[in-house]
């Protein structure tokens, strides 16, 4: 099959992935257009037999990111993806989760750093192995496994209501 | 009491919530849980949170995808062989790419011979500026194709079609395939008077010509062929009319010459005269 045809088969999963990414319709459509428009110019890089899956993502990634810089260049933001910020910061009273609205769930996937936001989901939703999204986002294993752990004990803190934030510095 | 051989670290923990542990280790976690409630209850939140973004996004699997992430209908697409990753640079170089306003050189628009007397008439500096960006982008760019000598031809006229609608114009790259260059990629160049399509090819032994097209602010004349050289890269470029375009390459002028030709009367569809 061509790589073409094969591709579209990964729409939808591209389109869940970025929804759950962006929590924007359009916005979130938009990253699966450009990224669909980025690996349709680039499918001679692509090696038949290799994850087309990962390659996707990968790209989607790169252009995820890209837009985030640029974005980020123009506004003030606030860095939570270090080592400043205590795990136990996002203490959370046990086994609150469940009892939240879906909803809330849009929201607290927003207020996650993106970084974390992607490993969480690529592992959480997308189901990929930790090597995956390593190669995937093109980082260690190791900060895989460290933006794992605080997305989603951050997560839980924000599905349970509290505010881990009071003590995030404000970088330029 | 634990009897733990090896304490469970936190990768574990995380691992045990993906599904990742062998047997083994798996059990010593659920030993370790059992006598830890709040661990427990922290990594039964984690699987929740599994649950509730297959709850809340698996629906987005069944939506109907909506026409413009369709499959290719190929005018749709928007396509650009090896665009993205030189955009900034690019805009950095080729800024202020410019071809300046010709001086009316008549008919004689094919002047196989440079520097004639009536090419030196043309206005040089604009039209030089877009020769040494022209060769500028060669250089930068051509290294960076990726994909040599296997665009499809579906691809082919997706990028064709979407580098269209960026200039504006009907453009079509032309073949050059009898003197053996194949067209390899291509790519737009943001400038400050608007984008500059640059097309590559390459030849039967690796060698790489790059053809880049300037839309022009200004309507002018026509001029003849004119050579810029740039350390080893040879320039020829000219204006017909609301375009600029130059060939580069790094390979000897006659034979380079002969390629702006055909590129020449193929881009005019017309006899040169």
């Amino acid at each position: 099959m061509d790589v073409r045809d094969e591709l579209m088969e990964h729409v939808p999963r591209l389109r869940r992935y970025a929804r759950a990414l962006i929590n924007n319709r359009d916005l979130a459509d938009d990253l699966v257009q450009d990224t669909l428009e980025r690996a349709l110019g680039r499918t001679g890089m692509f090696q038949q037999g290799t994850d087309l899956r990962a390659w996707l993502f990968t790209i989607m990634h790169n252009v995820f990111a890209n837009q985030a810089r640029k974005a980020s260049a123009r506004a003030v933001h606030v860095a939570v993806d270090d080592e400043s910020v205590h795990e136990s910061e996002f203490a959370v009273p046990s086994d609150q989760i469940r009892s939240l609205e879906m909803r809330d769930l849009d929201y607290a996937l927003q207020r996650l750093p993106m970084e974390q936001r992607e490993v969480v989901l690529l592992v959480g939703l997308e189901e990929m192995s930790y090597a995956d999204v390593a190669l995937a986002l093109n980082i260690p294993i190791g900060t895989v496994m460290s933006r794992l752990s605080r997305g989603r004990e951050r997560l839980r803190a924000l599905m349970a209501g509290t505010q881990p934030g009071a003590r995030l510095q404000v970088v330029r | 009491m634990s009897d733990q051989q090896t304490p469970i670290g936190e990768e574990e923990l995380h691992a045990y919530v993906d599904g990742t542990l062998s047997d083994e280790r798996r059990a010593e976690v659920e030993r370790a849980l059992e006598q830890n409630p709040e661990l427990a209850a922290r990594i039964s939140d984690y699987f929740s949170l599994n649950n509730m973004f297959h709850e809340r996004y698996d629906r987005v699997l069944n939506e109907p995808v909506p026409k413009r992430l369709q499959a290719p209908a190929p005018r749709r697409w928007r396509i650009a062989a090896n665009w993205p990753q030189f955009a900034g640079m690019a805009a950095a170089l080729v800024l202020g790419v410019g071809i300046g306003v010709g001086t009316h050189m008549g008919r004689d628009v094919v002047a196989p011979v440079v520097g004639r007397a009536d090419t030196r008439a043309v206005s040089a500096d604009g039209s030089e500026v877009f020769a040494r960006q022209a060769a500028l982008a060669h250089v930068v760019y051509m290294p960076a194709v990726d994909r040599p000598a296997d665009m499809t031809a579906d691809h082919e006229q997706d990028f064709v079609q979407w580098l269209s609608n960026r200039l504006g114009t009907n453009v079509h790259p032309p073949m050059l395939s009898k003197s053996g260059f194949n067209l390899s990629g291509g790519r737009l160049l943001p400038g400050a008077d608007g984008p500059t399509a640059q097309f590559m090819y390459r030849g039967p032994n690796g060698e790489r010509v790059t053809l880049c097209i300037s839309r022009r602010q200004v309507n002018s004349n026509t001029t003849a062929f004119k050579l810029y050289q740039d350390g080893p890269v040879n320039v020829f470029y000219w204006v017909d009319g609301d375009f600029g375009y130059a060939v580069s390459g790094g390979i000897d002028r006659q034979a380079l010459l002969q390629l702006s030709h055909d590129v020449y009367s193929q881009l005019t569809g017309a006899a040169p005269g």
